[in-house]
């Protein structure tokens, strides 16, 4: 079996567990009393942006290998990871106005988090404008190596931001030093959505990553 | 201001068929490009 056969397989079960979270999240999940079923958008938000910026880190680490010790398979893969961050960098700027629509009363606030989060999306969109535009296979790969970077240190601020600054975004309530502040039944579907919305950046990184193979313009 | 709570099950129901949608449209995405790589 190839690798994009074995990254489609992961994709389909992939897909197929996350109709699972939906059916748990729709139906076994309490609604939340403040917000009410928008607090729901949460379960595929935040797991969306974790993938995002998964891709985005693995993309730096990615560029840093590649520039150290100059394989290729570290730029492609980079490549791979920056595509598939941009599909989670969609679903997560889709689903979080989506969410702050009825709970904010606006769509959008140009607040710390948001703001960085949207940088994020454009430093994903231009490490590939840029991929495609540098036609020398040799510059390619060092040029996107440096944005890939910047996307690498861009990642504490946009986790920090709460912190850092005054903001509206609610603060982190898992990926912090303290207990997650959630009640089980709602932390369980967060948790699984996490791990499902990780094996789906797996699959689509595999597909992806196989489509360079042998490819000069990866 | 904020709509009232009973009331935002729409907003709910659009990011999950959004996600649905961005997700699957990807994934065939990928599947055509590679199924005409490998063919």
């Amino acid at each position: 079996m190839t690798l994009a056969q074995r990254g489609r397989w992961t994709t389909i079960g992939a897909l197929f567990l996350l109709a699972g979270i939906y059916v748990r999240a729709l139906r076994y999940t309490p609604v939340e009393v403040h917000q009410g079923l928008a607090q729901k958008i949460f379960y595929l938000h935040v797991p969306a942006a974790w993938s995002a910026m998964l891709s985005m880190g693995f993309v730096g680490l990615a560029s840093i290998l590649f520039l150290m010790l100059k394989d290729a398979r570290y730029d492609r893969f980079a490549a791979a990871s920056a595509e598939v961050g941009t599909v989670f960098c969609c679903v997560m700027l889709t689903t979080g106005p989506l969410w702050a629509r009825p709970v904010w009363g606006t769509w959008w606030t140009w607040d710390a988090r948001l703001t960085l989060t949207l940088m994020l999306f454009f430093l994903f969109i231009g490490y590939q404008v840029l991929r495609g535009a540098v036609t020398d296979p040799s510059l390619r790969p060092r040029y996107a190596a440096v944005v890939g970077i910047c996307g690498l240190i861009l990642l504490p601020f946009i986790h920090l931001s709460v912190y850092l600054f005054r903001t509206l975004h609610p603060m982190p309530i898992v990926l912090k030093p303290s207990a997650p502040s959630l009640p089980a039944p709602m932390l369980v579907t967060l948790l699984l959505s996490f791990g499902v919305f990780t094996l789906l950046y797996v699959g689509f990184v595999m597909q992806r990553y196989a489509l360079g193979e042998g490819a000069t313009d990866a | 201001m904020p709509e009232p709570v009973v009331e935002n099950g729409g907003y709910m129901m659009a990011a999950y068929i959004v996600t649905a949608v961005i997700l699957l449209a990807y994934t065939f995405i990928l599947a055509r490009r590679t199924r005409n790589k490998h063919d």
